[in-house]
């Protein structure tokens, strides 16, 4: 297991993250954070630099590279807190259109990779993003496909070209009955939220009454392998939050230091305290351990290793345990300054709160992987076995 | 970046894993005998290491008259992998062969090499060290044994405390202060000295756990005469054997330590699979996420350990190395705490003492974890350098 980068990755990145100082500074996230501006021209310019495509292959007019350069992107993106639509479009709406396959896939990615179309996918509801929980339904009747239900926290909903709902038939449960339509912007009412991160605008879309004519359906309810694409694409969604968290974070805890080597009480440096270096070293460690799980996740996406799923959960667990005390110690290291309005600080902050929200926090994820490597399983088997047992005896 | 290795450490593998199958010690003889401090060597280890030394696979990455094959960093890895998986421990005295045979062989004269680090490598003898003091602990250049020359011999007087197997070593490599005059690190130089020589008084210290079978000891020094061709290296010379010692030791230790995380976590699961089912829904879906956040750890210190490892590998720098220490043995230290306290029953057991020293309970074990976390540079120490080294913190 090599989990270096190579020389490529590393100029890709030092690329990546002097196109966003000078795209979106802190200055530009304040302007969307006090309701000045927008992120159309944060947009626009990705565009120019063929952003939205490089995870695209080159036969649907993309730049043809994979998933590791897209993460690349997602923790610089993460690092500097960028709004607009790149996170939706890119690592949601593009994975799920591409692993759902069909007629329609070549030309919604081209759309994509052009710049001409922004999008994003409906899945959660009520705060799970497990399609399992999906209650939204699609009946055909008529020859049109009517769907139902209510989606919630639908990342740039308000705002994205087109949408990818996750729907199912109805009297469905689990994974059964899984498909999913494409709607465009405006076809079902939005509202949007009031957000923490003002630069991850979510919504919430009321789906009744929605017609879906026969050619916008991307998957119908039940086909085969629908549930094992939303599955796939929902992991790069996922490590893609995990990469983005730990950018923030990566960016809180250099700042922190940077400030404890500049900020004097008693007469000394705060850096030179040793309560505070300990926290500090910890805070390193954190940062440490959820990047190396969150490119662990990357590498198992890329080369399709059979620890996909694993791998995704640590990521995103190991980046809410990072979040968790990087946004505690780096506000409370920060002191007093770092708790008003005027320091850049809170963006970070609230970033890394809406990543650990999005797709799964830490403790969902830890569950998630007790499925995964059987504990749970274990659990209702031998409960059964067990009761049984006590059956019998008595 | 990439998730597996080429084809040619696979091969390698193989024949390691080919040769481990016919030539390993077998379960029943390693438990007939088991190992009782760390420089215990029980019969079966000593022909153990004869055959791993005879055939190469000892140190696979020296020479082969030092009992390897020229094996590259990767192939190592994969080597040292092979053998926790098999449950062989390669050595039964990790000091010797992990850090006084390297120091001799890069500091010690031919004759040296011959008489001291060769036997250790046939595991015809088993080393100690030497280091820490009453008053050098985690400050080890404030160490005050005294060896002064006089004539053919030193005269060594001093008190060494924590060494590990010197209960059962057959010689040491003792840390003394030269010169008094000299500033704190320049005055320390090494000797090779038999752990039976007149005026050696070793005294076990017993633990928490296992007190029968105790590993570290006080060692007292009073008047040993030591032979003057028994200096490493050059006189004043030891701080630099010192932190070559500690390169050594961390050079590939923290795959042990992963190692031993993994060992431990397998355990855990198959420990809990027999556990949950039996507790309540709140209480089992508790044990379940704090069961995961060492799951996480876990996979966490291999990702961290196999990244800082393909730095080294390229010649780069990897400082979160520093921390590996401190991370695995605190990620241990919580696993075997969640696992003593999955089995409220089981958490009031000890072993018994007939099993060997590193046979233990959950509960025992947590305890042992502070081995880690205490010894070579405690966690605090660490984050002392992290802090200060790694991010540049103020002293």
């Amino acid at each position: 297991m090599d989990l270096e980068f190579t020389d490529d990755d590393d100029e890709l990145r030092a690329n990546v993250r002097s196109v966003l100082a000078s795209i979106s500074p802190p200055g530009v996230v304040r302007e969307i954070y006090e309701a000045k501006g927008d992120a159309a021209a944060v947009w626009e310019q990705m565009v120019e630099l063929d952003w939205p495509g490089l995870g695209i292959a080159e036969e649907h007019g993309g730049v043809g590279m994979g998933f590791l350069e897209v993460a690349i992107v997602c923790d610089e993106h993460g690092r500097a807190t960028t709004p607009g639509p790149y996170l939706a479009t890119v690592t949601q709406y593009v994975p799920m259109v591409r692993e759902l396959g069909g007629d329609h896939a070549a030309a919604l990615l081209a759309d994509v990779a052009a710049g001409r179309t922004t999008g994003t996918v409906a899945l959660a509801e009520a705060g799970s993003w497990d399609p399992a929980s999906v209650r939204t339904t699609a009946e055909e009747r008529d020859g049109v496909w009517h769907l139902s239900g209510t989606k919630s926290a639908v990342l740039d909903g308000a705002t994205a070209d087109r949408i990818v709902v996750i729907a199912r038939a109805p009297g469905t449960t689990g994974t059964d009955g899984l498909g999913a339509f494409l709607i465009p912007r405006g076809a079902a009412a939005a509202s949007s939220r009031l957000v923490l991160d003002e630069t991850l605008p979510v919504a919430d879309l009321d789906l009744h009454g929605v017609v879906v004519p026969v050619d916008r359906v991307l998957a119908r309810p039940g086909s085969p392998g629908v549930a094992a694409a939303i599955e796939r694409a929902n992991q790069e969604a996922t490590v893609a939050l995990a990469v983005n968290a730990v950018g923030a974070c990566r960016n809180i805890f250099e700042q922190t230091v940077e400030y404890a080597k500049q900020r004097e009480q008693y007469g000394k440096l705060i850096g030179s305290f040793q309560a505070l270096k300990h926290r500090m070293a910890d805070m390193y460690l954190a940062v440490e351990r959820a990047s190396a799980l969150a490119w662990f996740a990357v590498l198992a996406i890329v080369e399709e290793d059979p620890r996909r799923a694993e791998a995704t959960s640590l990521a995103k667990a190991a980046a809410s345990d990072c979040e968790r005390l990087i946004v505690r110690d780096g506000l409370q290291l920060h002191g007093g300054i770092g708790y008003t309005w005027e320091h850049d600080l809170h963006f970070l902050l609230k970033r890394a709160k809406a990543c650990d929200a999005l797709y799964g926090n830490g403790i969902h994820h830890r569950a998630r992987l007790a499925e995964i490597v059987g504990l749970t399983g274990i659990c209702t088997r031998e409960t059964t076995t067990t009761r049984a047992t006590t059956e019998d005896a008595s | 970046m990439k998730l597996s290795f080429g084809e040619d450490v696979e091969r390698f593998r193989a024949e390691f894993v080919a040769w481990l199958e016919v030539n390993r010690p077998s379960v029943e003889e390693m438990a007939a005998e088991p190992a009782v401090s760390s420089a215990h060597v029980p019969g079966w280890a000593r022909a153990w290491t004869n055959r791993m030394f005879r055939d190469g696979w000892l140190v696979p990455g020296w020479p082969p008259e030092r009992g390897g094959r020229n094996a590259g960093a990767i192939e190592t890895l994969v080597y040292l992998e092979e053998l926790e998986k098999a449950g062989v421990p390669r050595t039964t005295n990790p000091q010797g062969l992990g850090i006084v045979v390297p120091s001799i062989l890069d500091y010690g004269t031919p004759e040296q090499v011959e008489e001291w680090a060769m036997p250790v490598l046939r595991g015809e003898k088993a080393a100690c060290l030497g280091m820490s003091e009453p008053n050098a602990g985690s400050d080890l250049a404030n160490l005050s044994t005294r060896a002064v020359l006089d004539g053919d011999h030193f005269v060594v007087n001093g008190q060494k405390v924590w060494t590990s197997g010197a209960n059962y070593a057959d010689f040491c490599f003792l840390f003394c202060r030269t010169d008094v005059e000299a500033p704190k690190h320049k005055g320390i130089s090494v000797l090779l000295v038999r752990m039976d020589t007149p005026g050696i008084t070793v005294r076990p210290l017993s633990e928490i756990v296992h007190p029968a079978h105790p590993d570290l000891n006080e060692v007292f020094l009073s008047d040993v005469l030591v032979p003057k061709e028994n200096l490493v290296g050059v006189m004043n010379n030891g701080w630099a054997m010192a932190n070559g010692s500690l390169a050594h030791e961390r050079g590939m230790v923290w795959l042990n330590s992963v190692l031993n995380l993994e060992d431990d976590m397998r355990e855990l699961l198959g420990h809990a699979a027999g556990v949950l089912p039996q507790l309540g829904g709140l209480e089992r879906g508790a044990f379940v996420d704090q069961i995961m956040q060492s799951y996480t750890d876990t996979m966490a210190a291999r990702c961290l350990g196999y990244r800082g490892f393909a730095k080294l590998v390229r010649g780069g720098s990897a400082p979160e190395q520093a921390l590996m220490k401190a991370f695995c043995s605190e990620a241990q230290q919580r696993l075997t705490m969640v696992a003593s306290e999955l089995d409220a029953d089981g958490a009031l057991d000890r072993t018994d003492d007939s099993a060997g020293r590193y046979a233990m309970t959950w509960p025992e074990r947590y305890f042992t974890t502070f081995g880690g976390t205490i010894s070579a540079g405690s966690s605090e120490i660490q984050r002392n350098i992290v802090a200060e080294k790694v991010l540049g913190l103020p002293r």
